[in-house]
């Protein structure tokens, strides 16, 4: 059992590794060099395997305990103008109901193709649909109040609602969280300790 | 909730607050009828919010993207050339998703690769520290081949070590309107540092607390 998982990592690497060398065949040249540069060290990465990226649950990709949220929607007509700006309004900081998630580590709100569609990014602790439900209890205005914007949403409180995320999510192929282990919440209280630290060095300095 | 926004604590009325928000107002007066009925109930918390984070807006990371405190995002939406999503997902498929090598970059929070539109376009989306030509010089000096590597299957892409690779990331990246980040001040070096003092320190504390 031991030997057969250890040797069969080994034969699948250097099969994808074959499969890559192949893809690669008529890319541009710069792509065929940078590819024969880093397969040695893409090589050793692949024999000894970097944690896995898993699922977030219903839809997402995790790291650790770190989770991707990337959701794209067509926007509703007139809707990119409110949007803007009640996003302007609130100078483009949504801390006020951000803050409330105390799993939400950053977010963002993109448009683009001409105000057609959003991109509605997020980076968060754990299980999607646990994500989901906090921000349902915490902040449903401010998410009624954004997602209004989008075509067919509908409404916060519509049984209909974690559908229609998940229709428009598109989990990531690639994923990195440079600490991938650590919550927000163990950031916070590190944080917290780190500062107590600060102050006694400093106290003690004197 | 009412009787909370009537408090002695509401915040003075600001006149160019006031003005935004007669603006949503007209602008949310044809939305669907949950977004209506949601500005006027977060227009409550919204208001006495206001005075608050007026001091901790969204910034620029410099030429491009917005920034918080000290984290500032990169978001683009880029074109894949003809088989090049095949090479992508080769790539991708090989490193499992994951991205060890960007550890190397030392500034990067997190990082994302997602194929739309049947894979004729891949979006590019990170969290990162501070200023954003330091971050693409570091891109540069530090990980060029595995650059190189992702980025040739994208439309237009000069190389990482052509003069123009900075004006073409320029024109491909667009600015989030809205950015937030739970801890604008903490660094991935900061945090790194925390997380090996953090459990050495705690246990002191309760052996002499």
């Amino acid at each position: 059992m031991q030997t057969q998982a250890q040797k069969e990592p080994d034969r699948e690497a250097a099969e994808k590794i074959q499969k890559l060398r192949e893809l690669f065949a008529d890319a541009p040249e710069l792509g065929k060099t940078a590819l024969e540069n880093v397969l040695k060290e893409l090589s050793s990465q692949v024999s000894e395997p970097p944690p896995p990226i898993e699922s977030a649950g219903r839809v997402g990709a995790r790291l650790g305990n770190r989770s991707e949220l990337t959701i794209i929607v067509p926007l509703a007509p007139g809707g990119a103008a409110r949007l803007r700006t009640f996003l302007q309004l609130l100078g483009g900081n949504l801390s006020p109901g951000a803050t409330k998630v105390g799993t939400l580590h950053d977010m963002r709100f993109v448009f683009f193709d001409n105000d057609t569609r959003m991109l509605f990014a997020t980076s968060f602790d754990g299980d999607w649909d646990t994500y989901i439900d906090d921000f349902i209890a915490l902040i449903p205005d401010y998410l009624d109040i954004i997602d209004s914007a989008w075509e067919g949403w509908p409404g916060i409180r519509d049984p209909g609602a974690k559908d229609y995320l998940i229709k428009h999510q598109i989990t990531a192929e690639g994923w990195f969280v440079a600490n991938p282990e650590l919550t927000l919440a163990q950031i916070q209280r590190q944080a917290r300790v780190g500062k107590i630290l600060d102050k006694f060095l400093d106290e003690i300095s004197e | 909730m009412q009787a909370q926004t009537q408090t002695a604590t509401e915040p003075e009325i600001n006149p160019v607050v006031e003005q935004k928000i007669q603006r949503l107002r007209e602008l949310y007066a044809d939305a669907p009828e949950v977004g209506k009925a949601a500005l006027e109930k977060g227009l409550a918390n919204i208001r006495a919010e206001l005075s608050e984070i007026t001091a901790s807006g969204k910034e620029s990371a410099g030429r491009a993207g917005a920034r918080q405190g000290k984290v500032s995002e990169l978001t683009a939406i880029l074109n894949i050339t003809k088989d090049g999503a095949k090479r992508l997902r080769g790539l991708l498929e090989l490193t499992e998703g994951n991205f060890k090598a960007a550890d190397i970059v030392g500034t990067l929070h997190d990082m994302r690769f997602v194929f739309l539109d049947n894979d004729t376009r891949l979006l590019f989306a990170t969290a990162y520290d501070g200023e954003w030509d330091a971050y693409i010089d570091d891109f540069v000096t530090k990980i060029p081949t595995s650059m190189d590597l992702f980025f040739c299957n994208l439309e237009g892409w000069p190389g990482i070590h052509a003069p123009s690779i900075k004006d073409w990331l320029v024109e491909n990246q667009i600015t989030a309107d809205a950015w937030y980040v739970a801890n604008p001040n903490l660094t991935v070096a900061e945090a790194k540092r925390l997380q090996k003092i953090a459990p050495a320190l705690e246990e002191f504390l309760d052996k002499v607390g």
